[in-house]
């Protein structure tokens, strides 16, 4: 006994928090003392399984009944750029070598930064595989070292450019379709013999590049199929004919690019889209007053479908497909004077020194942190899901998307938010099922228990069919007959229902077995014996000694339902995708690149399933064994 | 024999549930049947004809009675034959255009050698491991497999599943990730056999080790009563040697309650193997079935769903058998 004592004191810590007073006593006076309930309690207590059981399950619990408070999910989210990104929380740590050495250029990527420091040497940081077999993270050896000296960088979907100051053009990443074939570009080619290309901006796209030179020239190349590779000047001069014909080539300030098509900011502030596709959201909701020069327009910036602009009265303009609230452009208190844009946000440096995001907000990347607005921002560097901003000192302020702790799914979807979403689902529906197969099993246990006869004869036969039929096909048909259209909430109240439904003959064997040895005990003849009540028995005797079996035959099905819940879902008959459970998240892990390549998409899902049955299991054994009687260790 | 009567009605009962159920899978065969002409004919004779082919079919029936004859209780409307399950006409497969039988024969052979090995390995492995951790109870290597093997009955088969593949099949190399034989190859005889079993070696690891859990879990506990009884105590006072007291006295003592639970884990193996065969793309009765549900394929899933009805009845009336068989004081027909 003393011996027990210590090894668990633990959980006599945790026993005398439940309100399990410990008085030294010998065994006698603990045997007069001490009710049934608490012993139990106590012996569970003891075991340090169990105890742990118990904890971490209601960690697990906790994160995931709280949890989705603090992490909605949206259900139609799915982000094809975010896809499949391994866990990490790296994206925004910017090297302290760069920092140090003096921040020139930062190009945000999706998931990845490429910087490149005042001494010419590029970094990279995030999650820069772009596939198997390419990762951004290559970066020519020579720029790394500072052997060349990097003048222009940018970086796009899935490759990057450098432009040395000898005007050398290194390229690295996926080069697949053309994104390193600059000598396609004849004009280009022309500029470059003559050594005339004076560059002034260098900006990437999906899979397509663009350099304007100080004359305001742009030259395009890349992957031509989604994007015009060419300044349309010709085509597009019967634009301008009604005032006077507009001139592009020669006559550009400034490209912005958009994840598949550019626009222009020309000399005498206005903007033109000059691609060839006319009915482009981006030509033809550009505004007019843009357009015919009545306002004069001072910069823009693209985001993935969105082009802004701000001109000089501090007005800031933004036409495109705008799908997160790009448009919704805030008050400002005073005028934007440099435009920068995300993927779907756009951030805005202010006369006044200050910082204003606006747009998706998913990842935080329109909340400027306050830091940034007590700091002096000399310059900004915005794109994908990221702000960075430099300030006077040289230090960097970042805000936006850090990564993701669990990595995304194939959608692009936080696996961690719908491992925490998926859990409360997955949970609901296997403790709705499992009272709804306890009331059942109680109800015809009791009856079939307490009458006996015919009536029990009757209800053991039906238990038996039920009980006969196979379980998990009978569970597919059921959720296959379901009809195609119920909305999702309902299916899941289905499922529970089917679940519960078929799994209750387990506790109706087991209540009406007590019932029925619990009836023939001595002390319920003797109770009657001494005229005590048939009422008062019920509830003095027979229940309570039914209630504790069932108390652990209710734990060890919860996670039996929550099992078959994830089973069925796992096979795509339980709950359907969007709604996340953990069975059905690993429903599309089921092939060996996503096992071996994208390993956290099944990793965590499974883990905390799996962490979560067995505690649920250790809980259940442990009040089993604290409830046996010979394992009280007397 | 009463027993046998009560099974039988069960299978009745069982299957008119599942005909019931099945019937409320949206399907029309009359249509299918139609699909081919339906464009070469005028839309009012394509309805005239769709109408009496659905009464010929007896379709518009009542379910009761399309029952009877689709378990061949009744003659069927258009041959006036007895022709249904009981003749052993199992239906007509719209997914694979072929009759049930023919589609189930090669799937039903592999599930069953699947379950057949897994079923010889599992009880090969777990009892004497049960029989052993009771012997030695309490001891390192004891609590070592008891904390291994509530793994396995904690965790979900297809989880398993995964991290075996990823362990023996990426990580390793020794099994391959799935399928069920060589692609292209063309062995026959034993070669066949040992190529198959290779592919089905890593799905019956898995099964093994969700098995252990439980299975072991059971024998160990049963054991350990059966060697608290006062016969043991008696046995081994007599001076009776301990290999004896185990493996006669306490193993036969311990006998009844694992054999209920073999058979129903015997039953959970066909299910088990209906989530096993989808991981792993075995070409067995789990995957047909599934198909079959996603195919909406009524017939095809009826005829699947008795096969394991009769798998689930079967292996209830052999462990009512084996009861009489292991424990004469139980005789089933008395």
């Amino acid at each position: 006994m003393a011996k027990e004592k210590k090894k668990s004191t633990f959980g006599a810590v945790l026993g005398r928090m439940f309100g399990i007073k410990k008085k030294e006593l010998n065994f006698q006076e603990e045997e007069a003392l001490q009710s049934p309930g608490r012993v139990t309690a106590r012996n569970f207590f003891r075991r340090p399984t169990a105890v742990f059981g118990l904890i971490v399950f209601v960690l697990i619990f906790a994160l995931v009944m709280i949890g989705p408070y603090f992490m909605p999910i949206d259900l139609g989210h799915s982000d094809s750029n975010l896809a499949n990104i391994a866990p990490g929380y790296n994206m925004m740590d910017v090297p302290d070598e760069m920092i140090k050495e003096g921040i020139a250029d930062i190009v945000a990527g999706q998931t990845y930064g490429v910087g490149l420091s005042e001494a010419g040497k590029i970094y990279t940081w995030g999650y820069t595989r772009v596939s198997n077999t390419i990762d951004l993270k290559d970066v020519p050896v020579e720029l790394t070292t500072g052997e060349v000296n990097v003048v222009y960088m940018a970086a796009g979907l899935d490759h990057a450019v450098a432009i040395d100051e000898d005007n050398n053009f290194y390229f690295w990443g996926n080069n697949r379709l053309n994104q390193d074939k600059y000598q396609s570009n004849a004009e280009l080619n022309r500029a470059l013999l003559m050594n005339k290309l004076e560059i002034k901006q260098l900006e990437a796209g999906n899979q397509f590049s663009v350099i304007l030179d100080t004359d305001g020239n742009v030259y395009l190349w890349g992957n031509a199929s989604n994007v015009d590779l060419d300044c349309r000047q010709a085509e597009r001069e019967e634009e301008g004919m009604s005032y006077e014909p507009r001139k592009y080539q020669g006559n550009i300030e400034k490209v912005a690019v958009t994840s598949n098509a550019y626009v222009c900011l020309l000399k005498d502030g206005t903007v033109a889209y000059t691609g060839y596709q006319k009915d482009s959201p981006l030509n033809v909701n550009l505004p007019e007053e843009l357009k015919n020069g009545s306002v004069k327009v001072v910069d823009i910036a693209a985001s993935s479908q969105c082009v802004a602009a701000v001109d000089e009265t501090g007005k800031v303009w933004v036409w495109g497909v705008s799908t997160k609230g790009e448009k919704e452009v805030p008050v400002m208190e005073s005028h934007p004077v440099k435009l920068y844009g995300g993927r779907y946000h756009f951030t805005a440096l202010l006369e006044n020194g200050d910082v204003i995001s606006w747009g998706d907000d998913m990842y935080g990347q329109a909340s400027v942190p306050g830091s940034v607005q007590d700091e002096q921002i000399v310059d900004l560097f915005c794109g994908g899901y990221q702000n960075y901003a430099i300030t006077a000192d040289g230090d960097i302020e970042t805000w936006g998307l850090k990564g993701f702790l669990c990595g995304t799914d194939e959608q692009g979807r936080d696996v961690l938010a719908r491992i925490v979403n998926g859990g409360k689902t997955t949970m609901t529906v296997g403790a709705i099922a499992v009272i709804i197969a306890t009331l059942i099993g109680v109800l015809l246990g009791g009856l079939a228990g307490y009458f006996g006869g015919k009536l029990d004869m009757t209800i053991s036969r039906v238990a038996e069919v039920v009980g006969g039929m196979p379980f998990l096909p009978f569970a597919l048909i059921l959720s296959a007959v379901i009809p195609k259209d119920v909305s999702n909430i309902q299916r899941v109240y289905i499922i529970m229902v089917v679940l519960g439904v078929l799994s209750w003959v387990g506790t109706f064997r087991l209540v009406r077995a007590q019932i029925f040895s619990q009836r023939e005990q001595e002390y319920v003849t003797a109770a009657k014996a001494l005229g005590v009540k048939e009422g008062t028995i019920l509830r003095k005797h027979i229940i309570p000694n039914v209630m504790s079996v069932l108390l652990v035959s209710i734990t060890l099905d919860f996670a039996t339902c929550m099992l078959t819940e994830s089973t069925l879902s796992y096979l795509g008959f339980g709950i359907t995708a969007p709604t996340p459970t953990w069975g059905n998240m690993l429903n599309t892990c089921n092939d060996s690149i996503v096992i071996q390549q994208y390993w956290w998409r099944w990793v965590f899902p499974a883990a905390i399933f799996g962490l979560c049955t067995v505690c649920i299991n250790l809980i259940g054994d442990g009040l089993r064994d604290a409830m046996d009687p010979k394992s009280n260790g007397r | 024999m009463k027993r046998l009567v009560y099974i039988v009605v069960v299978f009745f009962i069982t299957s008119f549930l599942m005909y019931c159920l099945f019937s409320l899978i949206p399907s029309d065969p009359a249509r299918n049947q139609l699909e081919g002409v339906k464009k070469s004919m005028k839309p009012e004779a394509y309805q005239q004809m769709y109408e009496e082919l659905r009464d010929k079919m007896g379709l518009d029936d009542p379910i009761v009675i399309r029952y009877a004859r689709w378990i061949g209780f009744m003659p069927d409307k258009q041959s006036g034959e007895f022709d249904g399950l009981l003749q052993g006409n199992f239906g007509y497969s719209l997914l694979r255009q072929k009759d049930c039988v023919d589609v189930i024969k090669t799937p039903m052979a592999n599930t069953i050698l699947f379950n057949i090995f897994t079923t010889i390995l599992t009880l090969a492995v777990t009892i004497p491991l049960g029989i052993w951790c009771a012997v030695h109870k309490g001891s390192k290597l004891d609590q070592g497999v008891q904390a291994f093997t509530i793994l396995g009955y904690s965790l979900p088969q297809y989880i398993i599943a995964l991290i075996f593949i990823f362990v023996f099949a990426v990580l390793l190399k020794w099994f391959p990730v799935n399928g069920a034989a060589t692609p292209g190859s063309t062995y026959t005889g034993l070669r066949e056999l040992l190529d198959r079993l290779y592919y089905m070696s890593l799905p019956i690891l898995v099964s093994l080790f969700g098995a252990l859990g439980g299975m072991s879990r059971y024998v160990r506990a049963s054991m350990i009563d059966a060697l608290s009884m006062d016969c043991i105590r008696t046995a081994r006072a007599k001076g009776v040697k301990e290999r004896v007291v185990i493996y006669s006295h306490a193993w036969r003592n311990a006998l009844l309650p694992v054999v209920t639970s073999i058979i129903g884990w015997f039953l959970s193996v066909f299910s088990g193997s209906l989530v096993l065969e989808n991981v792993f793309g075995l070409n067995g009765m789990g995957a047909l079935y599934i198909k079959a549900l996603n195919g909406s394929d009524a017939e095809l899933c009826l005829a699947i769903q008795m096969f394991y009805t009769v798998v689930a009845l079967l292996g209830n009336l052999i462990t009512d058998l084996a009861y009489g068989f292991v424990d004469p004081r139980i005789r089933v027909n008395k």
